[in-house]
């Protein structure tokens, strides 16, 4: 293999990668912060999707779009978790709720998008900005691919920021290692929970509307990504939004060489990762705790 | 405390034995269709096309003064619900017909149930040869085309236009995929062109990004990619190829389903010009008053243009209506069989001068197939291109052949 | 209230249900009630696993999917008259995997254990549908043939009722056992049953083992019904139904996910009949039971009976 093909399949694999991360981040911060199982991310990234599509159609502007769907998924987002999920909180075998919860979320929202906008597919179009692409030799890599790598970027940073350097993130921290503790000391622990329900959602929302111009937006196509999201979040351990960037780099890139060396079976290695992962490394494969039960 | 439980489940067995009784001045056909999900809009459009051709089939009338009636049921393309909703049909609601299937998984467990039952099974949509072949059962008719069909002329364009080299192949990692390919090497095979295969890709029915697949591409350099995507994953994969200017670098050749209009519709102005593509149906080809016709009611009834799946779902009501005028009634099942046979029927799809007929021996449609190049036409709105240019394939050349049947069934053994 | 009449009582309503629509059920309610019982011998066992064991596992379909096949396959190429081997043969080979796939992924714990049985069965799902030669790929394998004795919806329903309803037995005579105990402790509190020199995993591999096997007779049976499988039937979504279903039901109760889907199946018969917006309506319902009774729809019945609210929520046994 010439070096050409290696960094040309290496940046294609990086964008599938960042894409990836953009729709586990908030995935991993609602299951690793708040502990909630939320089988209906994927239908937050078609929702952002639809609201992205509707904003350009009001508005005709990309980035309005992108914060109508990060504003609307997250206020969806924060009104289930106000009605529904909070509800259940603390009731005995929590998290099986929580699954038959979020997945009738994902019912919903589906026939919900479809009354709405109808079953015909629906299109963004790149920004003219991000339109073009850039040559270096015979590599190409389209600009608005870049530009999602560096999205991908700023979200890892400002959450790591978030989360372990300011007063905010570390009340989250406290909050999902000892929410009850928190709680004593006077902080209203449903408001956070609620608020990172929120982020999560929007950053889903995000998410489908920065993928929709490369995308479809129909129907159903939130289940779609919810496995790989899973996948992801579970590689770079609960909540470790790095071990989740690296999951998807992982992911990536495994499935970009494997479709140059096995493209039979390269659609089922993103599974074999997760077992040869998860077989060594327990936990993921960013994780302090020793992952294997003490028997 | 377990009386309510008691009285719970006996509500349920109310439930399950309770039957409903229907006026037998109708004659019933049990449709399944996708109606949510990617498929979603493919049932959408059938079920308007349905209502078409049943309001023009009651207005004309039928033998006897009886009247169609068609039921629509979601099957979510899950085989196992669609045997249980085709049994239903057949045993609750006495239909006399099954009809539609846009899954060819889901095809192929109801046409048992319809061999079983010795019911008529009208397929319109799903375009597995193996229905017409090796799973072939008498009950069984498809009134639009199959995917031996589209390739077979998908071969002679390629070999009328010099198109061969390099080729490589992406399609959807499950049998449409896996069938397209093979059937068009076959039908290069017999016509003689000569080709090298410099890769075949398989994605995921449904992968989001196709990013990677995109750049291997590239790097085999064919002169010729073939696709076998349909709907979605195709517009996906032309966004998503068209920075990487994959066109620039070869022919996109897609002889089944990309030339369908839901695939124009949604890109829009994205759509680059060139890219050489068939459909089941196109609302611009045959120009023939028929298919104006069906065209312009069927956007008066929905407000949008049909998708290659509404023609077939329109035909298949009269190709019904036409064996229960010829036979007399509905309930000579024989008689209605023998009557489709070789039934010749005027479609929208059929160009001037041309009369599709069903296949005596296999009961598949016998219609022929266009293929054209994307050009700029936006008379079918927010479509910006369309295909143009066609070039026609007679009927009767593309039907797959014995020679091809016995092969299904030596390898498929179904 | 009588102790003896409580157990007797959900058996005598399953008797009455599912032996009573041998003599009343229509074609159509024959088969939905078959999909039922055999759906719902796949619910319980894999409720041995999650309510009580603990282990929420995402890939019981691997089983199922495999029973089928088994079964589906060797029938088809011996001939009809093996059908019923065939489904004796289910069992074993998923004895044979699960031993396997439960050693390699019992070690984890709590969501890894379940992305894990996720993956197992996402990979056995791609090969069955990529192996295309073999398995028949994701058209599936038709007509797979039956012995003439279970020819015919109402002989195959008989046959199916009473394979389950022994299956069903053994898994209440075990949920009651010792051993069943022991397995609820598990779920309780691991550390206490460790401390009484009792092996943890290999209680919970011996519990996924015998899910796994009453899970691919239940694969097998629903290789006879419709005479088709798919490679649907390994696929995520299907655990995942399975997984609503006891839960909807209630995986605290023995019954319970048995209701669970009979209710499931029989709200996507009446109500994908009324109108396309199903999952709307399903979707809606499945909340409203979240919401309104904590103990899935068993909890209808007993929530104004206050004695299970005094022992705070620790149903075992129906």
């Amino acid at each position: 293999m010439s070096f050409e093909i290696f960094i040309s399949q290496f940046l294609g694999g990086l964008s599938v990668a960042m894409l990836l991360f953009l729709v586990a981040s908030g995935l991993t911060l609602i299951f690793g912060v708040a502990k909630v199982f939320n089988f209906a991310h994927g239908s937050f990234y078609m929702l952002g999707a639809y609201f992205s599509y509707q904003a350009i159609a009001l508005f005709d502007n990309f980035w309005i779009g992108a914060v109508a769907a990060a504003l609307g998924a997250g206020l969806v987002g924060i009104a289930l978790e106000v009605c529904f999920i909070r509800r259940i909180a603390g009731r005995e075998e929590e998290g099986a709720f929580q699954i038959l919860l979020t997945y009738a979320f994902i019912l919903i929202l589906d026939d919900v998008v479809k009354f709405i906008w109808g079953p015909a597919y629906k299109t963004i179009t790149k920004p003219e900005s991000l339109a073009g692409s850039l040559n270096f030799g015979t590599v190409t890599i389209p600009t608005y691919n870049l530009f999602i790598i560096f999205l991908g970027l700023v979200i890892v940073i400002s959450a790591w920021y978030v989360l372990s350097r300011t007063r905010m993130g570390k009340i989250i921290q406290a909050a999902s290692t000892d929410s009850q503790m928190v709680g004593v000391l006077g902080v209203n622990v449903s408001l956070v929970m609620s608020l990172v329900f929120g982020v999560a959602t929007a950053m889903g929302g995000l998410a489908g509307a920065m993928a929709a111009p490369l995308r479809t937006v129909a129907p159903g196509t939130g289940v779609e990504v919810i496995i790989d999201s899973l996948i992801v979040v579970v590689i770079g351990g609960l909540g470790n939004f790095w071990g989740a960037l690296f999951a998807a780099l992982l992911i990536g890139e495994v499935n970009a060489f494997g479709i140059l060396w096995m493209p039979q079976w390269a659609s089922l290695l993103s599974f074999a990762v997760m077992i040869v992962v998860l077989i060594f490394k327990p936990k993921g494969l960013f994780s302090q705790e020793k992952g294997r039960k003490k028997i | 405390m377990k009386r309510k439980t008691v009285s719970m489940l006996s509500v349920l067995l109310v439930c399950f034995t309770s039957t409903v009784s229907f006026s037998a001045e109708t004659i019933k056909i049990g449709a399944l269709y996708p109606m949510s999900g990617r498929g979603g809009l493919y049932g959408q459009d059938s079920e308007a096309a349905i209502k078409i051709a049943v309001g023009e089939v009651n207005a004309k009338g039928l033998p006897g003064g009886k009247k169609l009636e068609v039921i629509v049921t979601d099957d979510q393309s899950k085989p196992a619900l669609a045997v249980t909703l085709a049994k239903r049909y057949i045993t609750e609601d006495k239909v006399k017909f099954l009809y539609g299937v846009v899954s060819s998984g889901a095809a192929l467990a109801v046409t048992e149930v319809s061999k079983e039952y010795k019911t008529i099974f009208v397929g319109t949509d799903h375009a597995a040869t193996d229905l017409t072949a090796n799973a072939f059962q008498k009950y069984y008719f498809r009134v639009s085309n199959n995917t031996f069909q589209s390739m077979a002329a998908g071969a002679m364009y390629m070999q009328e236009t010099k198109m061969g080299g390099k080729i490589a192949y992406i399609g959807p990692d499950y049998a449409y995929g896996r069938d397209q390919i093979a059937e068009l090497k076959y039908s290069l095979g017999k016509l003689g062109v000569k080709y090298e295969m410099v890769g075949e890709f398989w994605p995921k029915l449904y992968e989001p990004d196709y990013t990677s697949y995109i750049t291997a591409i590239i790097k085999a350099k064919p002169d010729v990619l073939v696709s076998g995507f349909w709907g979605g994953d195709t517009v996906a994969f032309i966004k998503q190829a068209k920075a990487y200017g994959l066109f620039n670098k070869m022919k996109y050749f897609h002889p089944d389903g990309g030339g369908n209009y839901e695939v124009f519709s949604t890109l829009g102005a994205e759509c680059p010009e060139g890219l050489i593509m068939s459909a089941r149906h196109h609302n611009n080809w045959p120009e023939t008053k028929e298919n104006k016709d069906f065209v312009a009611k069927f956007k008066k009834a929905t407000g949008r243009y049909p998708s290659y799946a509404a023609e077939g779902a329109y035909a298949g009501i009269l190709v019904i209506a036409e064996a229960i005028r010829k036979v007399g009634n509905a309930d000579d099942t024989e008689a209605l069989i023998k009557a489709m046979e070789g039934m010749k029927l005027h479609q929208p799809e059929d160009p001037a001068g041309f009369t599709s007929y069903i296949d005596p021996k296999t009961h598949q449609m016998v219609q022929a197939q266009a293929i054209g190049v994307t050009v700029k036409n936006d008379k079918f709105p927010p479509a910006k291109y369309m295909l143009g240019k066609f070039k026609v394939y007679p009927a009767d050349k593309i039907m797959a052949t014995q020679e091809y049947i016995d092969i299904l069934i030596k390898t498929k053994k179904k | 209230m009588n102790k003896k009449l409580d157990t007797l009582v959900p058996w005598l309503a399953y008797f009455l249900i599912f032996g009573g629509m041998i003599f009343v059920g229509g074609e159509h309610s024959i088969h939905i009630a078959a999909q039922i019982i055999i759906l719902g011998l796949f619910a319980l066992s894999f409720n041995l696993l999650f309510g009580t064991t603990g282990l929420l596992s995402f890939g019981q379909a691997i089983f199922y999917g495999l029973g089928a096949y088994i079964t589906g396959m060797l029938a088809k190429s011996f001939g009809g008259d093996y059908f019923v081997w065939a489904l004796l043969l289910a069992p074993l080979a998923a004895i044979f995997l699960s031993v396997l796939l439960g050693a390699l992924s019992l070690r984890l714990s709590d969501v890894y254990f379940t992305m894990l049985t996720l993956a197992f069965a996402q990979l056995v799902w791609g090969i069955t549908v990529k192996w295309s030669s073999f398995t028949g790929g994701d058209d599936g394998i038709q007509a797979i043939p039956k012995p003439d004795l279970l020819a015919g919806g109402l002989n195959y329903y008989i046959f199916s009722f009473i394979v389950v309803t022994v299956c069903i037995y053994l898994l209440w005579r075990l949920d009651r056992s010792a051993f069943g105990a022991v397995l609820k402790g598990i779920r309780q509190n691991p550390l206490r049953i460790s401390f009484t020199g009792m092996s943890v995993f290999r209680h919970q591999l011996l519990a996924y083992v015998i899910s796994s096997c009453f899970t691919a007779i239940a694969g097998g049976l629903y290789a006879g019904i419709d005479r088709s499988i798919h490679p649907d039937m390994f696929v995520w979504t299907m655990s995942g139904s399975i997984i609503l279903m006891t839960i909807l039901g209630g995986m605290r109760s023995f019954f319970g996910p048995l209701i669970g889907v009979a209710v499931f199946v029989l709200l996507e018969d009446v109500v994908g009949r009324s109108t396309q917006y199903w999952s709307f309506v399903i979707g809606a319902i499945m909340i409203t039971v979240v919401l309104l009774f904590p103990k899935g729809i068993v909890g209808i019945s007993r929530n104004f009976a206050g004695i299970f609210a005094k022992k705070g929520g620790q149903v075992d046994n129906p």
